[in-house]
């Protein structure tokens, strides 16, 4: 369920280990996986990854985007760069990839164009809506809408920074993570000024959590720990972090030394208000996900469903039927879920599940 | 990557079962252990790497990082190498180490997460197949550790007193003396992997005879009363450490000759204490190591390297030689480097001008490489003949 990155990389790593497309069913909105991300990228005018050559959606780590740029180019730089964990590929580069294996993938023939409304647990699976039921479900719902600043939405002058739109003269750009960075450097290169508001001193980290997080290394640590723990872990892990570099340090100190760049705390009534805030948190902003933890009474933390380590709903999953999430939801069991490795962690592990279903 | 500890070993061992496997296929065909102690240490190293350094220093690791580990990682191996005396020459030992690691890289980089979608997630984990692997390659290097010390050659203890030669050793061995084990008439070797250890010899054309054998050690032994060589090696590969040689009998008695085995593995003569004779060591078409040997009071020279060898002289102490110290002749090539040669007295007698107390002598057409060397109270420093070559560093 999801028709975003998430669903897809699921997919692709589904026909990998086996399942043709007829055994896959994929309920989205729109056929095109990247379609949402396309959208929010090109609104933020984003035109390098911050994930590295291995994010990408093919099922296996090699070859990856840096092998594939260096044979296209026949230039042996990309791999270079990757050695150093410098190459970031090209947005373009990522979704001409996207598109080469949904081509190879097969899957416009396992996708229906339909939103789930719901999910029930149900004897042999789940039942999706009337569409039937399912032995394995892999829930990607996405991020379940865009967060703006108290007292903010509604403002004229307010834009989220992923909808479309324009530089005035001076702006304010809330937020000061990745999003916000990138406003910063395209907006001055448009020759704004910039005010940022952040009550929070950004993090400089190359991926959005350090990088044993991606790997059984941390992640080990990270499931054994206590509900209130891991909650605690979570909401730091939460502070907004941009990459470090000149890249991103000399256009604002340059801006700076003009004056067309500040720093402030609190909204000081400048033309445009973009709002680089991210998105709405908790699984109570989701429709589908929140009438399933009461149906069927599953186990939260705060905002989080407390899944297993798998990625699994703990209580609907046993040997028969597996209830899976991917994305930003399955942040519980991999705190990165909402980046490509996360997608992968999700989608290896339900592959994993498949397979050891005795009934599949 | 971010490596678990398990990650790294499991990722070490599977990366090496191939090298392992391909060492032992080359044991096999040359009918020595050393690529397997070469690939074992290699292993070792490694494993001993990962567990006690990498694994605490690097909770992640770039892929540049791989290359300086690999520098370390090979210092490390060769030093192993040497120490314990492994005979793999140093161009297969670099040559097998790169391949080994090229091999690595290919695998962690392409093979493993294409064989183990979640490879890296894991940290290096290869799941089931992990320890299966692991216990693969360790099973192989226990089934050759196994083999090696089942088919070492059994050990002949040579009792205390005077045991009367000549000895024949034609089967591999370890011959062992006790203390006070004295042979005399000669001891002669014609089978590979044969060791003899703390045995005096004396009397006799030749003391210890190696005849087209490879890879025998003559360790602690003392010669003496030869009328022709104390030791000699023809068409043998053989390592000479910690000798004595004195009291040659007659006047054309050499010390050590080591001849005609230029095909063959390097030899090495370590360690030797040469008193008197016509020369103290001496090589014909031979690929020999002479390091830190005393050689004194020879009558023609105190080593005469010729006939297209190719020697390394290293280390030695050369004193009261008449006419020549260090003979490099016959378009050999020699490496004469930090040895002591002192108190080379002029060959008057003879009325040959290239013996006239040289220290060092380069002769018909062969070069020699000196460096570091402490010449003193020689009649004469170093010179070439003969469209012979010397060049100092």
């Amino acid at each position: 369920m999801g028709g975003g990155l998430a669903g897809f990389t699921a997919y692709a790593t589904l026909r990998h280990g086996g399942l043709a497309p007829a055994e896959i069913a994929v309920f989205g909105t729109d056929p095109d996986p990247a379609s949402e991300w396309r959208q929010r990228a090109a609104a933020i005018r984003q035109r390098r990854m911050r994930s590295e050559s291995d994010g990408h959606v093919a099922p296996t780590a090699f070859p990856g985007l840096a092998v594939r740029s260096a044979i296209r180019h026949r230039d042996a730089l990309p791999l270079v760069q990757s050695l150093f964990d410098r190459y970031h590929p090209s947005v373009a580069d990522f979704l001409e990839h996207v598109a080469e294996v949904r081509e190879r993938s097969g899957w416009d023939a396992s996708f229906r164009r339909r939103r789930i409304g719901a999910i029930r647990a149900v004897d042999g699976g789940f039942e999706l809506d009337d569409a039937g039921t399912f032995a394995h479900v892999l829930m990607a719902p996405g991020h379940p809408g865009l967060a703006f600043p108290e007292g903010v939405e509604g403002d004229e002058r307010a834009v989220h920074s992923y909808q479309p739109h324009d530089y005035a003269g001076e702006i304010e750009v809330v937020g000061a993570g990745m999003a916000a960075a990138t406003e910063w450097l395209n907006a001055l290169a448009a020759g704004a000024a910039v005010t940022s508001v952040r009550r929070r001193e950004p993090e400089r980290r190359p991926l959005n959590l350090p990088r044993e997080l991606f790997t059984r290394r941390g992640l080990r640590g990270f499931h054994a720990t206590s509900k209130e723990q891991r909650v605690g872990l979570l909401r730091g892990w939460s502070t907004p972090s941009y990459p470090s570099g000149r890249d991103w340090d000399e256009p604002l100190e340059r801006a700076r030394r003009e004056g067309r760049f500040r720093i402030l705390p609190e909204l000081n009534g400048g033309q445009q208000i973009i709002c680089a805030t991210g998105f709405k948190r908790g699984f109570r902003n989701d429709s589908l996900l929140a009438a399933l933890v009461d149906i069927h009474a599953l186990e939260t933390a705060d905002g989080w469903i407390a899944l297993a380590p798998d990625s699994t709903v703990p209580s609907l999953t046993d040997e028969t039927r597996t209830l899976s999430v991917a994305g930003v939801p399955a942040q519980w069991a991999f705190p990165a879920a909402d980046t490509l490795a996360g997608h992968k962690y999700a989608a290896r592990r339900f592959l994993r599940r498949i397979r050891a279903c005795r009934t599949r | 990557m971010s490596y678990t500890l398990r990650g790294r070993l499991e990722t070490r061992l599977a990366g090496s079962f191939v090298p392992l496997v391909a060492a032992c296929a080359i044991a096999l065909v040359l009918k020595s252990w050393w690529p397997v102690e070469l690939a074992a240490i290699m292993i070792g190293t490694g494993l001993a790497l990962d567990a006690a350094i990498y694994h605490r220093l690097f909770s992640y690791q770039p892929g540049w990082l791989a290359f300086p580990q690999a520098l370390l990682e090979l210092g490390l191996v060769m030093a192993i190498v040497f120490a314990v005396r492994i005979a793999s020459p140093l161009d297969f030992a670099v040559l097998f180490f790169t391949g080994s690691w090229l091999l690595g890289q290919v695998l962690v980089h392409a093979g493993f997460p294409v064989a183990r979608l979640s490879y890296g997630e894991d940290g290096g984990e290869l799941g089931a197949a992990g320890p299966t692997v692991a216990s693969a390659a360790v099973a192989v290097l226990a089934a050759a550790a196994g083999v090696a010390w089942a088919t070492q050659p059994p050990t002949v203890h040579l009792s205390a007193g005077v045991h009367q030669g000549p000895l024949l050793i034609d089967h591999s061995q370890k011959l062992i003396g006790e203390a006070g084990a004295v042979v005399r008439g000669g001891i002669v070797i014609t089978s590979d992997d044969v060791t003899v250890r703390n045995v005096a010899v004396t009397g006799g054309e030749i003391g210890i005879q190696i005849d087209g054998a490879e890879n025998v050690k003559i360790e602690h032994v003392r010669v003496s009363g030869t009328s022709f060589d104390a030791i000699q090696a023809r068409r043998s590969s053989v390592t000479i450490r910690d000798c004595l040689i004195h009291s040659p009998v007659g006047e054309y008695t050499q010390g050590i000759d080591i001849s005609f085995g230029f095909d063959l593995l390097p030899s090495l003569i370590e360690g030797c204490t040469i008193l008197g004779g016509r020369e103290g060591i001496v090589t014909h078409f031979a690929n020999v190591h002479i390091q830190d040997n005393h050689v004194s009071g020879t009558t023609l020279r105190a080593l005469g390297l010729t006939e297209m060898s190719m020697v390394m002289v290293e280390g030695n102490d050369v004193q009261n030689a008449l006419g020549v110290g260090i003979y490099c002749g016959d378009y050999s090539e020699c490496m004469i480097e930090d040895n002591v040669v002192g108190g080379t007295r002029p060959d008057m007698a003879s009325g040959d001008r290239t013996r006239l107390g040289y220290a060092i002598v380069a002769h018909s057409g062969a070069k020699a490489e000196i460096a570091d060397n402490e010449l003193s109270r020689n009649a004469s420093a170093a010179k070439a003949f003969l469209g012979a070559r010397i060049t100092a560093e």
